[in-house]
């Protein structure tokens, strides 16, 4: 049978029943109308280059909750950077000169204040101060200058595209519950994951690709040694459908993508062809609108079977562009490799990208280790938001970049000057947004000279609660309610209903910080 | 998101109260006021109170606005200072009325600033209605116990074979619909074999029901298929869902953990039609039974199903609060078909369960006797020995068999045997240690003997590690005598770390110069003593870091004798003469069973269980649920809203299954039997399967709810008698066809006004390629097998130390096996699982989502076990008929269960022949579609046929038909 005359038979079989199966389906159907699997397939594999918006294609969206966004967003897309395990701040951002007399001194009580600490280190006799070893250097941006750990050269060149923020809390202090926290909610497994939110909420933006991608990257130095978890790209209680899909270096960038040796392009079609037949004639027998919705979701598949591979052929994109990401960005898997295809991805309609990054938890060894990450990921990360810009995209793509908690000043092992370890920290850490809507080249929230403590710009102590906001203090809810706004999501209005209660990516708190926006 | 409730009965009055609607869509939303409608506070008011207003006025204590109650009755129309909330019997004399009427713009409810969504106009007329009728306020009809409904009489014209026809025909007549007609009976049997077994009814099977022509043809498949092993398996994943079992601690390292013994139990609790009662009360508390089986104590799994951690640096009472708020959670969702956890930070705000009733729940899980860090262990104690029922079976007749080997033995024979085998007596005196002497390097160390002069007193004991050089590149020497009371050769076992020389009697007797561990495999040395005093001298090498030695001596044969002489027990002594004595043919036998026994003791497994500690541990309320912000004590309970617990219910958690299987429990049964329904519908006859709160969905059918419950505890909560109930029920035999008018009218047939049609589960879908194959393999039980799996999945997430960090597929025919079987790693279960909507089992799931999406149909087409099914499946045809037409016959008859229809034929023809014109022309091609999997390939096939045939299955397998209930 003709595909073009399949699909007019699906749509009167939709207009005859008059409502839509799933929520996939309907919006499938929709488009399939106007282009058929064929066509569209043609039209993916054309080749075309990366800085040539206008041609790549990009499929019809298939529509989020009604009351969805709440208002204009900002951003279309999310770009989210996790380094998982711990960046350490005050090696990298959050700039300490008054510690380097501290060396080896202890961290006074009336700093930590009796904070529970892990027990990692709670059994150490003392806590002594060390100063990080990096120089810092002070760049121009929006305000009167960031300062830059040494370790990162490149991010230093984008201090007027990014607002670091530097008092992010989070009351978690062990990896597990603490990245689960930050991507569901909640510390414990179940929660829809913030991707799957975003997915459910808005929809897709394409039909070709899905809505919610994942990235793992491979860690320079083989040192990933904190666990990730599919809870954390998990929808919970939500269906399935909004799971974030992973893009895979090696093997099928998506699972079972690739037909098997021996099935072409044209036997596949065939038998799609066949299948759709098939399923044609129980539709007429059963009357059943999931036959349709399935009809249709088997011609989505052959169509990300083109599409895919054309998206992860990094070889369309000219010398320069390899120049810009860094040399890793030609081998699969790479970080950089990562931050190029979520540029990519951000191009084809794919509305929220996540890379994972490991490795970043220094108990010990932090001067080798820690200069190791970041030369994984600052020039990638710069050149993401130098690309976004200069394809006109950063403004509405929100791209942010940080892990879950942050580490102690005090340190933990052997310390000298030039080598070090520090322990997880939740009471004070360093995370940034640029574009989609927040103000460029800006720092917010300060943290005492031991960046132990938050504290206000008089140096007062925060003691911040997760039931109300505290200006100069961000929790990582605070921080989910600000990425929702920036999308036009009320971060209030997103739920779910499970178990009779009305759940949310902030649970129950979350306060969207109106200073970080533009 | 705001959820229209507000259906409203508009009956006759000759209608009885209390039948529910279907919800939403189905109803429009302008409907005439008939002449009379009678409002029920369950059904029409408690929505909307829950909905709008329970948030400032509702259960939780804490939160009360106004000081005014709209969940309790009292509360609620007191008199306020000469107004009213609610006046009973006066909607213009309540404030409730006219603060929430549209349009009120004087002090608006719910306030405009709250979030919450203001009232629809019909939602108000219904509230003033109530009120007019008389503001009667119900208790949730959840938290009433059941009783048994009359049941319906109907008068239409419908098949009726078992009460729950009357109550789906009295509610579909009163919509205006009619039943389906029944399916056909070899549909019947797809639909019955895949809802009960989880697999496609075998060719056997079909066979026989066809051949069956007395009346009860149907009912007597059914009771085939309840009573098939396979029946277990397919019911114990559902259960596995709900308790969220998994092969991984789940959290962090993730390591494996020892508990598929539980998994194993639960599949035998269902073939056996363990009671559903027992079958509670063993899982909660079987450690706290008397006299607890080896199945009562597996059966505590569940209580340690909860994921756990032994993250570096976790603080243990955190993680203790955090284990028990999981088992709480689940706990209740299970049993009771509700969250409490909401009432761990406050009271909760729809249903009335305090924060103290939390804790009181709480204080039956903190107590057990395990670690709230797992140490990251295999077996996180306390685990037993589980062996299964074979094992045990095993072990008992080789018991016998060796009881009755011994009885032959001549005891007198035994005995002088044992007399004169009896090892020399042998008395180690106090040891003694010099040293340690260090040297430049090791070698030197080793070399280089000194003789000590200064001996110092050391404790050595026989088996364990001594330590006494802690040098590097230096040597130690420890002495002592070994009195014999004969001469006699003796064995030495030495393990040392490192090098180790031995004198015996002031003679070299061994040498050894190496680097190893204490741990690892050490020296024999056999040596003479002579009677009296042996001198011995023993020196050890260290060349760095730990050093150590452990000093064993004697065979476990002289062991045994000298036990057995000491014992001076007859049967003793028999056994000892069998296993070690002289070679007979008794004797040999003898040792053959009892390698047989030490086999299968080998292969038994461990599994975590639950015990519980001596001395409770204090419970308190936690402020916002922070396990260091303690407010008061609590002890055990259950919340009051609920019922009591039964006398004489002891205060631990056998108290508490007590209750949960007490038959006034108004929660448990209706919860359980609404999951059953789910599972055979699609559908529960509550939808939110998970929540029968204020806030859940409204019955579909409350009475057959109710009937269904009753009836099951009457039946002795056999949970077979109820499947059957429910199958050999007209409504189950209906058609599965989608009308035009039921679909507009009841759309997800909540209504019941057809047959069941749903897309299979991920399990059902993977089994089923195999067994249409022909590669399935039934092995039950046991260690978790691993599939194809595309490569790095485990990798690139898993901590790098853990246990599970890489994932090594099985290369044996295990990868055949039922998807129940499969190892599940919480933090990264196989794709296919996740992709069909299993749950990650990190949490309590008793409703799966059912989606529909591009990446299901990349899985059935492209996934290696689908593929290489198809492609098993392509020789099947081939080997079986010679024609197209023929092969294709064969395939539908098996994997769909029927005869194609000629356009089916010719569509799948035409397909064949294009197939076989593309493979012959590219016998490359063909050759590596008809590699595809593990599984030999069949021989003398022609490529190019096999390939034809292998995309013709794939068709098949990727039917919606295939994946469908239908």
């Amino acid at each position: 049978m003709d595909p073009i005359r399949e699909f007019e038979l699906v749509m009167s079989r939709r207009e005859l029943f008059g409502r839509t199966a799933m929520g996939v389906g309907s919006a499938a159907l929709h488009t399939l109308l106007r282009s058929s699997g064929l066509a569209a397939a043609f039209a993916a594999s054309s080749a075309f280059g990366a800085l040539q918006k206008p041609q790549i294609h990009m499929g019809k969206p298939r529509p989020g909750l009604p009351n969805m966004p709440s208002f204009a967003p900002k951003a279309k897309r999310v770009i989210m950077l996790f380094m998982n395990g711990g960046p350490s701040q005050m090696d990298l951002f959050d700039y300490k000169p008054k510690m380097e007399e501290q060396f080896d001194k202890d961290l006074p009580d009336s700093i930590r204040n009796g904070q529970r600490i892990t027990t990692m280190t709670s059994g150490q006799a003392r806590f002594p101060v060390a100063p990080s070893k990096f120089k810092f250097k002070k760049h121009e941006n929006n305000e009167d200058g960031a300062y830059f750990s040494e370790i990162l050269p490149h991010m230093a060149t984008i201090a007027k595209e990014i607002c670091i923020i530097k008092s992010m809390w989070t009351e978690a202090i062990n990896h597990d519950p603490a990245v689960t926290y930050i991507q569901t909610g909640s510390q414990l497994p179940g929660r829809p994951s913030f991707g799957s939110w975003v997915s459910y909420g808005l929809g897709s933006m394409n039909e070709d690709l899905p809505t919610y991608v994942v990235l793992h990257s491979k860690v320079g130095n083989g040192k990933a040694d904190q666990a990730l978890f599919s809870r954390l790209w998990g929808t919970g209680f939500l269906p399935s459908d909004h799971q974030g899909v992973s893009l895979r270096s090696s093997g099928d960038p998506v699972l079972y993508l690739n037909d098997p040796h021996g099935v072409d392009r044209n036997t596949r079609r065939g038998m799609l062809d066949d299948v759709s037949k098939l399923n044609h004639l129980q539709l007429d027998q059963f009357g059943d609108p999931e036959i349709a919705a399935r009809i249709s979701q088997y011609e989505m598949a052959y169509r990300m079977q083109a599409s895919v591979p054309e998206l992860m052929d990094l070889k369309q994109e000219p010398e320069e562009v390899f120049e810009l990401y860094g040399s890793d960005s030609k081998i699969p898997g790479t970080y950089a490799a990562n931050c190029l295809l979520a540029r990519r991805l951000a191009q084809r309609g794919v509305r929220f990208i996540q890379i994972f990054h490991r490795g970043w938890d220094q108990h010990g060894n932090l001067a080798v280790d820690l200069p190791s990450q970041t030369k994984d990921v600052d020039q990638a990360t710069a050149a993401l938001i130098k690309d976004l810009k200069r394809l006109g995209m950063l403004d509405d793509t929100l791209v942010v970049w940080g892990g879950e908690f942050g580490r102690t000043v005090y340190c933990q092992g052997p310390l000298s000057r030039d080598n070090y370890g520090r322990d997880h920290h939740p009471r004070c850490f360093t995370r940034w947004m640029a574009g989609g809507g927040v103000k460029p080249g800006i720092s917010y929230g300060h943290t005492d000279d031991y960046c132990y403590n938050i504290v206000d710009k008089d140096g007062n102590v925060i003691n911040p609660s997760v039931d109300e906001f505290t200006p100069g203090a961000v929790h990582i809810h605070d921080m989910n309610a600000t990425m929702m706004h920036l999308m036009g999501i009320d971060h209030t209005k997103l739920t779910y209903r499970y178990q009779g209660r009305d759940f949310r990516l902030t649970d129950v708190h979350g306060h969207v910080v109106k200073d970080l926006l533009a | 998101m705001i959820q229209i409730r507000t259906n409203l009965l508009f009956v006759s009055a000759l209608t009885c109260l209390g039948v529910g609607l279907a919800t939403g869509s189905v109803q429009s939303k302008k409907k005439h006021v008939a002449s009379v409608k009678v409002v029920d506070y369950n059904r029409d008011i408690r929505p909307i109170l829950s909905e709008h207003c329970y948030k400032c006025h509702g259960p939780d204590g804490k939160e009360v606005k106004g000081d005014l109650r709209l969940s309790d009755a009292k509360d609620a129309t007191r008199e306020r200072r000469g107004y009213f909330a609610i006046k009973p019997g006066s909607s213009s004399k309540s404030m409730l009325a006219q603060r929430v009427a549209v349009g009120n713009t004087n002090d608006p409810m719910p306030p405009t600033d709250s979030g919450m969504p203001p009232l629809s106009a019909e939602q108000v007329a219904t509230l003033k209605l109530w009120i007019d009728q008389g503001a009667r306020y119900d208790k949730h009809w959840a938290f009433v116990a059941p009783v048994m409904p009359t049941i319906p009489t109907v008068t239409a014209k419908a098949l009726i074979r078992n009460p729950i026809d009357n109550f789906i025909v009295e509610k579909l007549t009163k919509k205006g619909l009619k039943q389906e007609p029944e399916a056909d009976n070899a549909t019947l049997l797809r639909r019955a074999s895949l809802t009960l077994t989880g697999l496609l009814p075998t060719q056997g099977e079909s066979a026989m029901l066809a051949m069956d022509k007395k009346p009860g043809a149907y009912e007597r498949a059914v009771d085939r298929l309840l009573a098939s092993e396979r029946y277990g398996e397919n019911q114990a994943r559902f259960w596995l869902d709900a308790v969220r079992y998994g092969d991984t601690h789940g959290l962090h390292l993730d390591n494996e953990r020892a508990i598929y013994p539980y998994r194993d139990w639960v599949v035998r609790a269902m073939n056996q039609d363990l009671p559903f009662d027992k079958f509670t009360q063993w899982q909660l508390a079987g450690d706290l039974l008397p006299n607890p089986t080896l199945d009562m104590k597996v059966a505590t799994g569940y209580v340690r199903m909860n994921p756990t951690s032994s993250e570096g640096g976790a603080i243990e009472e955190e993680f203790l609060v955090r284990n028990t708020f999981d088992r709480v959670d689940t706990t209740s969702t299970v049993f009771l078909g509700m969250s409490v956890g909401c009432a761990k930070c406050h009271d909760h705000k729809f249903d009335p369960i305090s924060t103290k009733n939390y804790y009181e729940m709480f204080a039956y899980f903190n107590s057990t006797k395990d670690s709230p860090l797992d140490g990251n262990a295999l077996y996180a104690e306390p685990t037993m020995l589980a062996p299964t029922p074979e094992e045990e079976k095993g072990l008992s007749e080789n018991k016998t068999l060796m009881t009755k080997l011994e009885s032959q033995v001549n005891l007198s024979e035994a005995e002088g045997w044992l007399t004169a085998s009896r090892p020399a007596k042998l008395k180690v005196a106090d040891w003694e240690v010099a040293g340690p002497f260090v040297h430049k390097n090791n070698d030197e160390a080793f070399t280089t003997d000194e003789t000590p002069t200064t001996w110092k007193p050391i404790k050595i004991e026989v088996g364990k590690v001594a330590s006494f050089i802690k040098k590097d590149n230096a040597s130690g020497y420890v002495r002592t005598s070994i009195e014999s009371d004969t001469d006699t050769p003796l064995t030495l076992r030495l393990n040392s770390d490192d090098g180790i020389k031995v004198w015996v009697n002031g003679k070299l007797v061994h040498s050894n110069n190496i680097a190893r561990g204490v741990s690892e495999a050490g020296d024999v040395v056999k040596i003479s003593l002579k009677k009296g005093p042996n001198p011995i001298i023993i020196k050890i090498v260290n060349g760095g870091g730990e050093d150590g030695l452990i000093f064993n001596y004697g065979s476990d044969k002289d062991a045994r004798i000298d036990n057995a002489i000491n014992k001076k027990d007859p049967v003793l002594t028999k056994k000892t003469f069998l296993n070690d004595g002289p070679d007979s043919a008794t004797s040999k036998d003898y040792r053959a069973v009892s390698a047989k026994t030490a086999k299968i003791e080998a292969a038994i497994p461990r599994t975590l269980v639950a015990e519980e500690l001596p001395m409770a541990r204090q419970a308190y309320i936690l402020r916002r649920g922070e396990y260091n912000l303690r407010a008061d004590k609590v002890s055990r309970g259950i919340p009051a809203a609920f019922g009591e617990l039964p006398a004489g219910a002891p205060a631990n958690r056998l108290g508490l299954a007590q209750w949960l299987t007490d038959k006034k429990n108004p929660l448990t049964n209706r919860v359980f039997v609404n999951r059953i329904w789910q599972q055979h519908f699609g559908t529960g006859i509550v939808k939110t399967a998970e929540d029968f709160g204020n806030q859940g969905d409204w019955p579909s059918h409350p009475e057959l709810l109710d009937y269904l419950a009753v009836k099951f505890a009457k039946d002795g909560y056999s949970i077979k008698k109820l499947h059957k109930l429910i199958l050999t029920s007209a409504t189950f035999r209906q058609q599965s066809v989608v009308s035009k008018q039921k679909e507009a009218v009841d759309p997800e047939n909540r209504l019941c006004s057809r047959g069941p049609r749903f897309r299979l589960d991920a399990e059902i879908l993977r089994d089923q390629v195999l067994q249409v194959s022909g590669l399935l393999i039934s092995r039950e039980g046991g260690h978790g097998f691993k599939p194809y799996q595309p490569a790095g999945l485990w990798e690139e997430v898993a901590f790098q130390g853990s246990t599970t960090a890489t994932y090594m597929q099985d290369k044996t025919a295990d990868i055949y096996r039922r998807t129940l079987y499969l190892f599940w790693k919480r933090t990264s279960p196989h794709p296919m699982m996740l992709s069909f909507d299993a749950p990650s089992r990190e949490a309590c799931v008793v409703r799966r989502a059912r989606t529909n999406t591009p990446l299901q149909a990349l899985i059935t087409m492209n996934e290696p076990a689908f593929m290489e099914s198809a492609r098993v499946f392509g020789e099947r045809l081939v080997k079986s008929k010679s024609s197209a037409h023929d092969r294709i016959k064969l395939a539908f008859n098996i994997a769909l269960n029927r005869d194609p229809s000629k356009l089916e034929q010719s569509i799948l023809q035409s397909a064949a022949q294009r197939y076989e014109a593309r493979y012959k022309q590219s016998p490359k091609d063909a050759e590596e579609l008809a590699m595809v999997g593990l599984a030999a390939k069949a021989k003398d096939l022609p490529n190019d046929q096999v390939a034809t045939w292998t995309m013709i299955a794939n068709t098949i397998f990727n039917l919606d038909e295939f994946l469908t209930q239908h």
